[in-house]
Parts: structure tokens; sequence; C-alpha cells
């Protein structure tokens, strides 16, 4: 019987427990970071069909992000501007460039230019700009210092775990409402800050809901 | 699977109280295994051990297929396309409203539609006009899936192949032309009824250009007879528009006003504005009702009289006889008799009780009575004072044009070469004696403008395509003859015509494009240019000051109401060999138009709660004498044809009478309303001839001794047993207006522990009251009151959660698996008079076949999440996936719902519905699946619905709210959308403020928005001043079962009836109070404990003592 079971089988139960054991936890880990919004989302700088510079247009030119982004206070959803918004001044500026012919195009024949989406919710989440920049909350916390961006990329996870970081605690993100648009604001002092806002917490009745009602409907 | 039962509930499962269908009565072992367990059987176990073999079979396989590559963790790319010019006013993801209206026969129903991105997606009526306080009807709220319905016709035809649009404008043009060289001669135009300027002012040019040229007009059923006797009755061209908020006294003679009448929003608005009641003192009305069939106004009388058809001319003329002053009518009334079977005093005191309420009182007569009967009613009115009061008089002109009969001649004499149909179904609807397909085909060339390709369409040259009126610019005049606009909130999806453009082409006007022929009328009837007042006509959606002028100097015409009376038919008395068939237009479907959307073919028909088919209904004498039972199949003889029907026993029919629906048995149907070819229901058309549409005496039926399965929802998620449905008599009421809290252990509550605020003590510490400042919001607490006095049972609010919630149709099968998925059901309850019953405690097989239950008093309640705050579903979920949020709502996080359907059986109210499938996804088994065959939905995603069908019905789906998919439970999330909608809009108004609480009113649910009794009323319970808030604090409201502690959010106020006590019929009590007497020796209006039977447990009933008591 030696024959066919030599020896060193009497470990083999030993060894596929502690492989299995070592295999399970590599496996367990590797889901635990490449498979999290951190992992797989932020970063993600996808190739846009016009080399659009949000550093050229904000941090040179100064444009507000509402020139572009002008649904942004009145509906759940921050519009990529119509092509027209872009031929307001590029009829003038740069208007016979080769890397604006897609946006000309646009413009003239109506066919929508495909900018990739690069900050998207699940179907599931009913996440609302216009709630939260006009109640002090900026841009810069969940999509990032786009203004120094030459491309966008995904800067945040905007997982839910992100969301419910401010949610649980709003005083630490809130500004005062005119600075919200401005992406290079920092307080002087955080603690200091994080102090005055517990009170406009108190004033502006701020609940950020940490119901699923909040998102989920 | 053994299932074990809970320990009973304090309440014992009793006999009589309410029942709610006659297999209820019968305690059939069916329904009882609805009643113990939550979902019926099967429906909750996959039992058969051979598939979930397989199941977990494939599964493995399909693992092993899918491998583990990454591919799926990047989510796929997705581009955003933004306009290449930005279109004025649009702001993405906020949707836009319009005023709209939709037509109807007489009048219209005028709406603010919602678009969302180019789509519209929800209709509410528009409250800004004046008359109408907001609210629709269900037709309306369902109207949303006939714009995406994948079966509507999607092509113009020739000789029934496809033709581009520009050919059909040609040839109507052309045709225009050909017959106007002619002076009309030779063309002939069917319409159906509609009441709209622009037909009007087309129809007189295109008679004023071609003299020759015959307008006719046909409806199956006929509305207009209401116009033509008010003219007849007064000599003048006027019609009656009804003001029941001002009655006090209504008689209905076989009118349905609150259900199958037109105009049902207006009528029950004002109806219920008379019943709910805040206190005793507060005026209420009463309402006498005469009819042969149950219907919704009939559920809601305070005396009701079941009579055959025929003889309800013989009751008006006896009542008649009592009120109106010595004369040429009173004299031509002589003549009849009096009604078979009837109490005198009946007749007596109902007419001294109109005539006491002079002024205030009003008499309607119904569609399906002969004109002598509604001409009687006017005299009634004209001689109880309500002209210009309850009833207004006003003007409406007689259209000049000519009935189908006349057109049918036309046909056979050759005189008609082409034949323009504007929409109806003639085909299918017209006298069957006429023999219309034949009759059609004699016209050279028939063009017919429809939104289906139906039977019509087999037998015409040219088929177009009709546009949705929401597709279509037009107008429309209301019931009080403002005109109201009906502008497009999209462009036709199939490039469909509207009524407007085919007209003006045909009358050779140079403008044909629909939104410059409306405007025309327009400026015509304004007479003007005003560019203002038409954008703001199209704004408010009406114009002002357009209705029509009231009458108020009619006087009746005595003879020719005596004429009427004179040639009004001889009524037969039915008996069990010659019985009476009543034709009438069915609930959802209308009169077939309605027979492809699915919504309201899942729609429970109000009363008898039948679902995907019609049948013949019966009462439960008829269908002993003739020996047939429920859901037999019959064979049914009448005006010399045949048809077959199952039959369906309905307690408060006339005995000896059959009714059934039009619309249903289609030979050309949808597929929503067919299965593999074979349509929904039996078609009552072909036994109905042009001298009797409404009422055939001498029907036979015999029994085949067949079953066909009806799918009847009246027994689901029934509550056995307990006083769910409080209501008491005005008189009670005013003695004791705090009776509603008097019932069951409610009225105990001086027996149980209170705390320290002297409130009863909590059985649960609810995790609130630990932790308040962070659990509870201080500024919103959401709560809904629904007023079960207001409430008649239409169904527009079931309807309109349907539309706004994204609720899928499951179709019959599962229906029939009890598995309907609507959030928000009509729960309706019969009780009868119990002291013929010979022990109320038994439910034996026989009790249904008892006369008690021939005459029930019935309620209507709807039921939803009651958002406890102590909810028993939220402490059995596994996974946290129902859990209350700070504001008092039980919420669904759909994502985390594992379907383990815990919280459904732990739901009291049984309002938790499961997703078995993917409803949406998959094609829906709409009839019933024989046994041991599977249906589509089973075959998973063998079964592909069409990908083109599934996009367009995709459109008509609320971006709000999550599509729900397989495995989930969903329930009414207090339409969560809406409230966060507010909240969101009052933040951002509010910006650097604390100004964050929603204002009354800024949100309605859609139940709230659509009911037209204004019956649910919803809010924030934190504000005072709010309508909730209000309402909550009267007398009559109550909790549905409370003694479970769960304090639910929805609270109901209790029914008051106003019985006459004169009456021959007069109970002292409601027939469900007197059970509950009965049953539990307690008296609700008495001091508490009054009543209580030496040696008896509180409130238990007797019997259930031992049982356990409480």
């Amino acid at each position: 019987m030696s024959e066919i079971f030599p020896k060193w089988t009497n470990r083999l139960p030993g060894l596929v427990l502690v492989g299995g054991a070592l295999a399970s936890t590599a496996a367990l880990a590797g889901v635990w970071y490449y498979f999290t919004p951190k992992y797989t989302r932020v970063g993600y700088q996808p190739v846009q069909p016009v080399g659009f510079s949000h550093a050229i247009h904000v941090d040179q030119l100064g444009m507000d992000c509402r020139y572009c982004h002008n649904g942004v206070e009145k509906s759940w959803f921050s519009n990529i501007p119509a092509a027209s918004t872009c031929m307001n001044c590029h009829n003038q500026v740069l208007a016979q460039d080769p890397k604006l012919e897609l946006v000309r195009q646009s413009y003239f024949t109506g066919e929508p230019i495909p900018w990739v989406q690069v900050h998207k919710t699940p179907d599931y989440v009913y996440f609302n700009h216009a709630v939260h920049v006009n109640r002090g909350v900026s841009c810069v916390h969940c999509h990032g210092q786009v203004n120094k961006m030459e491309e966008v990329s995904h800067a945040k996870p905007l997982s839910m775990g992100f969301c419910l970081e401010c949610h649980r605690n709003p005083a630490a993100y809130l500004r005062d409402p005119k600075d919200v648009y401005n992406l290079d604001w920092k307080p002087a002092d955080p603690v200091a800050h994080e102090a005055a806002m517990l009170q406009v917490v108190h004033d502006w009745r701020v609940r950020s809901s940490e119901n699923c009602s909040a998102c989920h409907r | 699977m053994s299932k074990s039962i809970p320990p009973a509930s304090p309440e014992p499962d009793l006999g009589v109280r309410y029942w709610r269908g006659l297999d209820d009565r019968s305690g059939s072992p069916e329904f009882q295994a609805l009643v113990e367990r939550e979902f019926p059987a099967g429906a909750s176990e996959l039992t058969d051990p051979a598939s979930r073999r397989d199941f977990v079979k494939l599964m493995g396989a399909s693992l092993a297929l899918a491998g583990f590559g990454l591919t799926g963790c990047r989510r796929p790319e997705e581009v955003l396309q933004p306009f290449g010019r930005q279109p004025e006013g649009y702001t993405h993801g906020v949707p836009q409203y319009y005023a709209t209206a939709m037509p109807s026969r007489t009048g219209a129903v005028p709406l603010v539609a919602k678009q969302h991105d180019g789509r519209p997606i929800k209709v509410e009526g528009n409250d800004q006009v004046p008359g109408f306080g907001g609210g629709t009807d269900l037709f309306a709220q369902a109207s949303i899936l006939d714009l995406y319905d994948p079966d509507r016709a999607r092509r113009h035809t020739r000789g029934g192949n496809a033709v581009p649009v520009v050919q059909v404008q040609d040839f109507l043009s052309q045709a225009g032309r050909e017959a106007a060289a002619k002076k009309g001669a030779g063309l002939a135009i069917l319409t159906d009824h509609a009441a709209s300027p622009t037909r009007e002012r087309l129809l007189g040019l295109i008679q004023q250009r071609m003299p020759e040229a015959k307008v006719y007009a046909y409806e199956p059923v006929d509305f207009d007879i209401h116009r033509r006797a008010a003219s007849l009755a007064t000599g003048r061209a006027v019609g009656p528009n009804v003001r029941l908020e001002r009655a006090r006294a209504i008689l209905s003679l076989d009118a349905d006003f609150l259900g199958t009448e037109n105009d049902g929003g207006p009528m029950t608005r004002g109806f219920a504005r008379t019943r709910k009641v805040s206190s005793g003192h507060d005026p209420m009305s009463r309402l006498y009702v005469v009819e042969p069939l149950l219907t919704l106004t009939g559920s809601s009388a305070d005396h009701r009289l079941r009579l055959a058809s025929g003889q309800v001319l013989l009751l008006a003329a006896a009542i008649a006889r009592e009120l109106l002053p010595d004369g040429e009518v009173k004299s031509a009334l002589a003549a009849l008799p009096a009604p078979a079977g009837v109490d005198a005093r009946w007749i007596t005191e109902c007419a001294a009780d109109l005539s006491a309420h002079r002024g205030r009182a009003v008499v309607l007569a119904g569609i399906r009575q002969p004109l002598a009967v509604h001409l009687i009613a006017h005299a009634l009115n004209a001689s109880l004072d309500g002209f210009g009061k309850t009833v207004t008089l006003i003007e409406a002109p007689a259209p000049a044009v000519g009935s189908l009969a006349d057109l049918a001649k036309g046909l056979d004499a050759g005189q008609v070469e082409t034949l323009v149909i504007l929409h109806g179904n003639p085909v299918l609807t017209a006298p069957a004696d006429l023999d219309w397909a034949r009759a059609q085909r004699k016209a050279r060339t028939v063009v017919r403008l429809g939104f289906y390709e139906d039977e019509t369409t087999e037998v015409c040259d040219w088929h177009l395509a009709a546009a949705h009126y929401l597709e279509s610019w037009g107008d429309a005049r209301a019931s009080d003859g403002t005109v109201l606009a009906v502008q497009p909130l999209i462009a036709p999806l199939f490039g469909g015509l509207t009524e407007a453009e085919v007209l003006a082409r045909l009358a050779g006007e140079t403008a044909t494009r629909p939104h410059e022929v409306i405007r025309a009328t327009f400026f015509t009837a304004t007479g003007g240019q005003s560019e203002d007042a038409w954008e703001k006509f199209l704004y408010l959606g009406y114009l002002a000051d357009s209705a029509a002028k009231p009458v108020s100097d009619a006087v009746i015409d005595a003879t020719a109401v005596s004429r009427e009376i004179a040639v009004a038919p001889k009524p037969v008395v039915p008996g069990k060999d010659s019985l009476d068939l009543v034709f009438t237009r069915d609930a959802k479907i209308d009169d077939g138009r309605h027979v492809n959307n699915t919504w309201l073919q899942e729609l429970p028909d109000p009363v008898t709660k039948l679902t995907w088919d019609n049948a013949l209904l019966v009462s439960r004498r008829t269908a002993t004498e003739l020996g047939l039972v429920n859901s037999e199949l019959v064979r049914l003889q009448a005006n010399g044809r045949e048809m077959t029907a199952p039959v369906w026993v309905v307690p408060g029919m006339a005995d000896h009478t059959l009714a059934i629906s039009l619309g249903y048995g289609r030979t050309k149907p949808g597929r929503g309303a067919s299965f593999k070819g074979t349509s929904a229901g039996f078609n009552a058309y072909p036994l109905r001839m042009s001298a009797t549409p409404s009422l055939v005496s001498g029907a036979k039926v015999t029994g085949t001794g067949e079953t066909f399965r009806l799918a009847v929802t009246q027994s689901h998620w029934a509550m056995a047993g307990r006083p769910i449905v409080r209501e008491a008599n005005l008189e009670q009421f005013k003695a004791k207006p705090d009776f509603a809290r008097n019932f069951d252990l409610d009225a105990h509550v001086g027996h149980i522990p209170h705390d320290a605020n002297g409130r009863p003590k909590r059985v649960y510490q609810h995790a609130w009251e630990e932790r308040p400042d962070e659990l509870k919001s201080d500024i919103h607490q959401w709560g809904m009151v629904v007023d079960l006095g207001g409430c008649t049972g239409c169904g527009a609010c079931v309807m309109a959660c349907q539309a706004e919630n994204n609720i899928p149709v499951v179709g019959k099968d599962q229906v029939l698996r009890g598995r309907e998925m609507h959030w928000l059901r009509i729960d309706r309850y019969f009780t009868g008079m119990a002291e013929g019953v010979r022990n109320p405690l038994v439910a034996d097989e026989n009790q249904w076949k008892e006369d008690w239950i021939d005459d029930p008093q019935v309620v209507n309640q709807p039921m939803m999440c009651q958002h406890c705050e102590n909810a028993p579903c939220e402490s059995v979920c596994p996974v946290n996936a129902t859990v209350h949020d700070a504001e008092g709502l039980n919420l669904m996080a759909y994502n985390r719902c594992i379907g383990t359907r815990y919280c459904a059986n732990n739901c009291a109210w049984k309002v938790r519905r499961f997703n078995f499938f993917d409803y949406n996804k998959r094609p829906i088994d709409y009839a019933h699946i024989k046994d041991g065959m599977r249906g589509n939905l089973y075959k998973g995603p063998l079964a592909k619905r069409d990908a083109a069908d599934q996009e367009l019905v995709r459109m008509a789906k609320n971006p709000d709210v999550s599509v729900r998919m397989r495995g989930v439970m969903e329930k009414c999330t207090f339409c969560t959308q809406r409230i966060e909608g507010a909240k969101i809009a009052q933040k951002v108004k509010a910006g650097a403020s604390g100004d964050v609480q929603v204002r009354d009113g800024a949100v309605k649910t859609a139940c709230q928005q659509a009911c037209p009794a204004e019956a649910i009323v919803f809010g924030n319970l934190l504000d005072p001043g709010s309508r909730v808030s209000q309402l909550k604090k009267q007398s009559r409201n109550y909790e549905v079962l409370g003694f479970l502690d769960n304090r639910a959010r929805v609270t109901y106020l209790a029914r008051i009836r106003n019985p006459n006590p004169k009456m021959p019929d007069f109970r002292e009590f409601p027939l469900s109070i007197e059970d509950y007497q009965r049953l539990y020796h307690s008296n609700p209006f008495g001091a508490h404990g009054a009543g209580h039977a030496a040696g008896d447990g509180h409130a238990a009933p007797a019997g259930a003592a031992a049982k356990g008591g409480h």
C-alpha cells in the first residue's frame, strides 16, 4: 500500500489547509483592494474627443464653473455645455483652430460631441447637484481640483462611504456659498473653520441625511 | 412544506362582519389559504425538487462559463451628448410641465402633463381651471401607457401596405378637392363623439363648401342622451351641468355618476365634498340609488334599491306622481303602473325627503335608461327648484349629424363613394343588426383615422395612424363649456396624424398644419389676432370666461315630456326564463378602446375586482335558480343571438338581471389583451341591436358545466375578522363623535399601563425614543390621512401610483397566483343583514347561497404601506433592507434586499409586494396558463421581450424611481422621490438660511394628486397648520389594527352614512356595526363597557373567549 501513497502525502492535508488559507487570504485582500471604487475609479482619465483644458479656461482665464455648467444650480444634473456655449467665444477666439473642428461641426450640424463620461453614480443613486452647491458644498469635494486638470480625471472614489463621510460630519466640508465655485479656496485654519461651520449647520438647519431615502428611491 | 401558524392575534377570525367575496363567505379552503399565508399556494416556495437541482446545475455551469476574467470590473464607457445648440429654457434633468387636456366624449379632463427630457411620463389634473379642483379619472392616468403602446398603429396603410405620410396627405387634399368639385356628393364623414371647437368649425366648413357632404356620428356608449333629454324637456338647445356639491338629497335613477357615466372626476369631487363631514352638524348629502346592477354609485348610497332595469321607469314615475303638480305630465304618468315588488313607503319617503330639500335636491337618470326616465328626472328637477341650483342648464346646440343607421342606409343605397371614419371602431361596436362590416364595404373608398389597426381597419382602404392626444394639437370643451387647450408634449412617435389636419385637408384649407388649424379656431372664437391671448391660452390650458352661457329661463315642455312618457317601452318584469340583459360601459376599458392598456386590464374592476376579463354578472338568487356556480361558462341567448361567457355572482344585483360589459373578446386585440391570439374576455357586441342598445329582455342562460378561470383579486391580501373599516350613521356620529376610537382594543386603553405623560405606554421601546436628537427629524415627519367618507373606490389612485412608481404589469396568470404588484390597492368590503344567519360564528359552505347577502352595504378602503413607526417588517429583515428614516418613512433599499420575504410575512396589512420575475424584462403572460404548462416568465432569459417594444415601453418610466428587478421586495414609499424633490427645491430656495421646511401642499403623493374625491391628504405632521395635522385631530381619525402598537403614519377617517330614519329599509346602525355589536357584545357608541355581557372577556366575541380572547 505504501507504494501508492508515498510518505510525503502524510503532510498533504496540512499543506492543503495552509495553502488554502493563504490563497483565500490573498484573494480576499485582492478583492478588498482592487475591487473598490478607490482603485477602480480614482485616476480614471479617458481621452476626450476634444482636448478641452480646464486648466486653461478656469485657472488661466478665470472662468466660472457655471458659465458652462449652468444647470448645476437648478438640476440634479450638472450639464456638459452645448457646442453653442463654446462658440460664444470660439467664433472669435481660435475660430479656425483645427482642434476645435468637432465643436464647430457640432454647432453647425447639431451632431453632439461624444464626451466620455468620467463621473458617474450608479442608476440607483439619485445624487443632486443643485442642493449641494446651493447649500455650501463645493465642487472640489467630489471632483477634485478640476481647475488644475489638463484632461479631467476621476479624483475621488465617489463610493457610498465617501458620501457618508461628509454626510456624517457636514461641518468639516461646508463653506461660505460665495466660495463654492472657488476650487482653490482652503480654510486658513481648518479647526477653527469647522467650529464656525458647526454654527452654520445649526443656523441653516443642515440635516445631511444618513438615511437610505436620501439617495435611493 | 408545512407551515407553522403563529399564535392568534387578539381578534379571532370570525364569521359575519365584513366579507370580501363569496369565497370568503363560504370559508373555502382556497380562501383560507389566502388569508393565512402572505402569498397564495405555490407562490412562495420552490417545491419541485427536480427544478431546484436543475437550477443549481445551471448556476454552476454559468459561473464556469463566465470565467474568472475581470472584464466586468470596469464600468462600460458611456458618452454624454450635449446639444449642438442649447434650446432656450431647457435644463437637463428638470422636468417641464404643460397644460393640456384629455378629450372625452362630452368634455375633457383638464391636465398638466409632466415631461422629462422630452418624454411625457405623468399627467395630473389641472387645478387652475375654474370648476375643476384638480384630480383625474383613471383613464387619464392610464393614457400615458397608450402613448407608448407597442401595438398602436405605427404606420399609415393603403390596402394593407405601408405608405409614407406625404402620400396620405396628398391623397386627403386630393379627396377634398374632388369632393368640393362635386359639392360633396358621395362624401360621408363618420365621427365619434367629442366636444371640440375645431372639429365643429371644420365640419361646418365642409358642410358649407360641400353642401351635399354628409356628417354622421356614432358612439356605442352614448352620453349625448343627457343633452338630448335636456333639450327635449325644455324645448331649448341646452345641456345639463350637474353641481353635486350643492345637493343635499340625490336620487340616482340607474345613473352611475361616480363610475361609468361621463365626467366621473368632477362629479365625484362634488359628491365627496358633501360627504366628508368633520362634525355631526356639518351639512351632509343623502344619496338614494335605484339600479339593476351594483355600481360604484350604489356602493356609496345611503339607500339603495335594486330593481330590474325596466322597472326604473315605473319607480321614477311613482316618485314623480308624488312630487309633480297636477297637470299634463302627471296625467301622462298615471297610465304607468307601480313598480313591481317595491315597498310603497320607499317611494313616498324618498319623495318626501327630496321635497324637503327643495333647491338642494337633484334627480339623475343614467345612460342605460330610456329618454322617458331622463325627462321625468328633468321634470322632477324643475319642480324641486333644482334648475339653476343643482342642475345648471347651459347652451348646447344640437350637432347637425346623422345617425349610424342613416349612414348604413346611405351605404346600402350606394350614395356613399368616400367614407371617412374619424376614430371609433364601428365594425366592432356598431349594433349587430346593421351588419356594419358589410355596409362599410359598399363605399368605394373607406378612409379611417384610428389609433389601432383593429377590426375596422380590415375593411378600410386607407388606414391613417392617429396621433395620441399628448402628440396632438387640439382643443376641447369641458362639461361646463370652458374651452381647453390640447397641446402636444412630444412629436408624434410614429408620424401619426391629428384629426385637425385630416379635416382641414378634406375641407380644402390652405393652412393644414394642426398648430395653424387650432390657432385659426382660437382666433375665430376670440375674435382677434392677439398673440398674447393665444400664449395665455396655452399657458393656462383654458380660455378664461369661455364657459357656456347658463340658460336661466328654461321651463319644462310638458307636452314633450308627456309624449315621451306615452311612447316609452313597456317594461317587462324579468323572470327566470326571460332574463334582462344589460350592456354596460366597462369601468376600465370603456367601450373597448382601452383594451390593450395593460395597466387598466390589470386594475381590479372597482365593483367585481375582476382583472383581465369581463364576465356575465348575476345575482345570487338568479344563479341559484338557474343552477349556476361562479366561473361557470354559460351559453347566453338574447336577441336571437348567442354567446358564451363565465358567470360571476355579485351581491346587490337585481334578480333575473344579467350584466355584461362591452369591449372585450376582440377579434383583433393587441398583444396586451390576448394570449397566443386568443383575446381576453367575451364580446357582447354581437348581441346588441339598434333598438335595444342598453337592455335586452327575454335573455336565456344555460350552463355548460365548464369552468373558466377568472382572475379576481377580491380575496387576495385579506385581513379577516377585524374592525378594519369603521363607520357610523350620522346620528350616532353626532351623539358620539369619537366613536371610531371606541372599537376593538382601542376602547380599552384605560386598562393598559400609561407612561408619565398619561399616554398609553408603548409595548415596544422604539429606538427613536431613546435617541430622538439623532434619529428623529425635527423638520419633517410625514403622515397621511385617508377619508373613507370621501373615497368612492374609483381606482384613479391605483393608476396614478402605477404610473408614478414604475409598477410592472404581471399578467393574468400571475394575478391568479396572487402576485399583482400594485402598491396601493382598494379593498372592497361587503356587509350583509345578518339576522338570517343561523350561526354567525361559522362560515359554512352554504352561506353564500342565503338571501341575507342580497342587499349588501359596501365600503371601499384604499390600503397601502402604513409606514408604521414601529414597523414589524423592519425587525425581521435579516439584511436591513427595510429600515426607518428620520422623517418617519419606512424605506426599502432594493439593493440590500435578498428576497427572504420575511417582511411580507410579518406585515399585518399585507401591503408588501415581491418581484417573482423580471416583469419589466420578460414577456408577460397575459392569459391564464393551463396547469402543467409553463408561461413565458418561467423560461427566464430564454423568453425575450422584443427589444424595440421594450425600448418603447421603457419611455413611460419615471426616471426618478428605480425599476426593480426580480427577487426584491417593494411597497408604497409615500412617493419618496416627490418628498425628496420638494425638500431639495425648498433647500435650493433657502440657500444660506434655515428656511428648509417644505410648505404644506408643496409635496403631494401621486394617489393624493389623482384622487378626484380629495380623500387622500399627505403632509408634514410637525407643521400644526398642515391639512394632514388638522385632519388627524378629527374625531373620526383611527388607525387600522392600532392595537398592534405599530403607530401607523397612515390613518383613516371613519365613514359616516346618512340614512333616512323614515325609509322602510332604515337600520339604526350600519350593518358592520350590527355585526360588531352582535359578535363583540360591545357598542362603540356607548360608554366603555356598556353592553359587555357578564362573564365575557372585554370585547371578546362570544365564543372567542374559549380560543383565548385577548
